[in-house]
């Protein structure tokens, strides 16, 4: 009943939105939205583990990223109000309802218990987004929705015939509507070669979510060009429910005897994003992109936790929150950054320390606590992977992970102190947009960065058991 | 009967692999549709009627008619009416799919099952490995788009093969057939028109 009323709520506000043509009444629905999404939250978890309609449960898993989702829905309508602030009314409304109907979709597939009603979920995404990358109109916002529409339709097709493989292994006419928990009581008498085949299809095709290789190039072009606000929900939220998808199958398949050729493959995916994002993250030429192969470096750092296994199941859970909260605070912090340096290209922005310092402190928090130095938690989480890593004595991805990530902090802080305190190489004619820079839209990014310094060093028992729950149907 | 339907639509795969002019791709698009509707309706006997008529209607209709019918209309609208701008030459984009056809076949054997038929499995896999190879190896984002309705066909014709016991499963294949119509009503019928070539302004 709860769950019906949500997406109810949700189609309402998102009709209204489109049909009242009015900005006042559009925020204040957008706002009422973000605070019906953190009422759901809450009474997610105090309904842990019922099942609503058959086909949605508030799992452990859910819960968390539905929690995160939350989190950052508050900030992610602010800074869409600034970033849209000059659009017309009508954009201004297809923006803001396209954004309610992303995050119920999002919503939507957390809570889903079976991997067809996941899939849905996951196909109505990529509608909603290709609205919001599609919002500036121009000919880079084009080319970038094809892309990301189209690739995203391949993926989707390829992690369909893997959810069909799924229904052959069954075989009866409700075959469809099996939830997980249901799916997991046949699974051992399933034929091997066939789970192998059903998960690598659903690996590949659901990578184009998480932002894995070999699809990652979708979501790069999608962040560059997407509004900052999109990029934030594209690069975090958006990327977990790709992450949900995989973790569910791989947790259905954990008890199979294809583990291990799961771990392998997803320790190749993990190791081949994190080589990718490397190598262009030492040429990138735009900040945007360059956060972007940021993010499939964090998600292959997480496909390797989830393959090395024991302790690294637990820090790639965590590490998908953190990374949420931290790289929504960078892609938040871009709109600003393009506001003062009118310009996303290393070679034409500098002395941002200068020019915006409170934008420019910001940014080096954000950069610090990306390649996770302390207080940043995400460094617990990959102090957990190479944990697991030595425990495993995966001595030869250690090795690599280690050189790759040494890359990518490279490439990340010369870029980015070059931009806070050198000259720009090639500087642009700056004109006065006559738009006024606010201090206060930084701090929903500070607040976002303070949750995950608190986490370093506190991490409250709520978080730890549900994390322990989420794993708990893993090998230990 | 459905042996020659299932074996007619992998020729028209072998021949979309080897095809040079859009045309030829909106009218074997179209053949695609009617020989799936041909396999849906011998295939699905045992499904509900009203279950049935929305099946049919999806496949003549939509992948029969309506699908080459847009296709044509894109072609008239962008005026490209040959693929000139292959990643790879036709020789080997051929050997490619011959090669595809084996894999097929080796997999499809590997995975023989109860409810499944073999040859059904075997040609849906070659459909979706040929319009994976389609994507790769073309330039011009119309021929992606050839690729992955070919892809969708191959999800579709999977589906069909467990149509009788899952008929919520084909509900959900329409589903991604609406979506494909949005995607190519949407960008190419309304938007994409004077992009229609290969679009390389978002690289690193």
């Amino acid at each position: 009943m709860e769950l019906i009323l949500f997406f109810s709520t949700a189609l309402l506000f998102a009709s209204a939105i489109l049909l009242m043509r009015n900005k006042i009444f559009t925020r204040l629905v957008s706002v009422l939205y973000a605070i019906l999404l953190i009422g759901l939250s809450v009474h997610g978890w105090f309904n842990l583990n019922k099942t609503f309609i058959h086909y949605f449960t508030f799992s452990h898993e859910g819960m968390l990223l539905l929690s995160t989702l939350a989190i950052i829905s508050l900030p992610t309508f602010y800074h869409g109000f600034r970033y849209t602030y000059n659009s017309t009314t009508r954009h201004f409304n297809i923006y803001h309802a396209s954004m309610i109907a992303l995050m119920t979709f999002m919503a939507g597939a957390y809570l889903s218990n079976s991997m067809t009603m996941l899939w849905v979920f996951v196909e109505a995404t990529t509608l909603s987004v290709a609205a919001l990358i599609y919002h500036d109109r121009n000919k880079q916002a084009l080319e970038a929705t094809w892309k990301y529409v189209f690739i995203c339709s391949v993926g989707i097709s390829i992690a369909y015939v893997g959810i069909l493989l799924l229904g052959f292994i069954y075989g009866r006419y409700d075959a469809a509507s099996l939830t997980f928990n249901e799916f997991s009581l046949l699974i051992s008498t399933a034929n091997p070669i066939y789970l192998k085949v059903a998960f690598v299809f659903v690996l590949v095709g659901f990578s184009t979510k998480m932002g894995l290789f070999p699809m990652h190039s979708v979501t790069i072009d999608a962040h560059s060009v997407a509004p900052a606000p999109v990029s934030a929900l594209i690069s975090t939220t958006l990327m977990n429910v790709g992450f949900l998808a995989i973790f569910r199958v791989f947790s259905l398949f954990s008890s199979t005897e294809i583990l291990s050729f799961m771990q392998n493959s997803l320790m190749l995916t993990g190791v081949l994003s994190l080589l990718i994002a490397a190598g262009y993250m030492l040429k990138a030429y735009h900040i945007k992109r360059m956060f972007a192969y940021s993010s499939l470096e964090m998600m292959g750092l997480v496909a390797i936790a989830l393959g090395s296994g024991k302790s690294g199941y637990y820090a790639a859970i965590l590490l998908v929150i953190l990374h949420s909260l931290v790289k929504s605070s960078i892609f938040f912090s871009m709109g600003q950054f393009k506001q003062v340096n009118q310009s996303y290209e290393l070679k034409q922005v500098g002395n941002y320390m200068k020019n915006y310092s409170a934008g420019a402190l910001l940014l080096l928090c954000s950069v610090i606590f990306i390649i996770a130095i302390p207080p940043s938690g995400i460094f617990i989480s990959e102090i957990l992977i190479f944990k697991s890593l030595i425990e495993q004595q995966q001595w030869l991805t250690f090795i690599i992970t280690a050189l790759l990530l040494t890359a990518v902090i490279y490439a990340l802080l010369t870029r980015v102190l070059h931009i806070l305190f050198s000259d720009a190489s090639e500087p642009i004619e700056k004109t006065n947009t006559g738009e006024k820079i606010n201090v206060i839209e930084t701090v929903p990014q500070y607040v976002l960065l303070l949750i995950v310094a608190v986490l370093c060093f506190y991490q409250p028992p709520f978080l730890v058991d549900a994390i322990n729950a989420s794993i708990e149907s893993l090998p230990k | 009967m459905m042996e020659f339907l299932i074996v007619a639509f992998a020729a028209t795969l072998i021949y979309l692999s080897a095809a040079h002019r859009f045309r030829v791709f909106a009218r074997f698009m179209g053949a695609q549709g009617v020989l799936i509707f041909g396999i849906a309706l011998l295939e699905l006997n045992e499904m509900a009627t009203a279950n049935l008529v929305l099946v049919v209607a999806e496949t003549l209709l939509f992948k029969g008619i309506i699908v080459p019918f847009m296709l044509f209309y894109i072609i008239r609208r962008t005026q490209v009416f040959k693929v000139h701008a292959q990643a790879t030459p036709s020789f080997y984009i051929l050997i490619l799919n011959a090669a595809a056809l084996i894999v097929s076949v080796v997999i499809a054997y590997t995975l023989q099952n109860p409810y499944i038929n073999t040859v059904f499995m075997t040609v849906a896999l070659y459909a979706l490995l040929s319009g994976l190879i389609i994507i790769v190896t073309h330039k011009l984002i119309i021929s992606h788009l050839i690729g992955f309705l070919i892809i969708e066909n191959a999800v579709f014709l999977f589906t069909i093969a467990l149509g009788n016991e899952m008929p919520a499963l084909i509900n959900i294949a329409m589903l991604l057939d609406i979506f494909v119509g949005v995607l190519i009503m949407g960008f190419f019928g309304m938007r994409l028109k004077p992009d229609t070539g290969d679009l390389t302004q978002l690289k690193d």
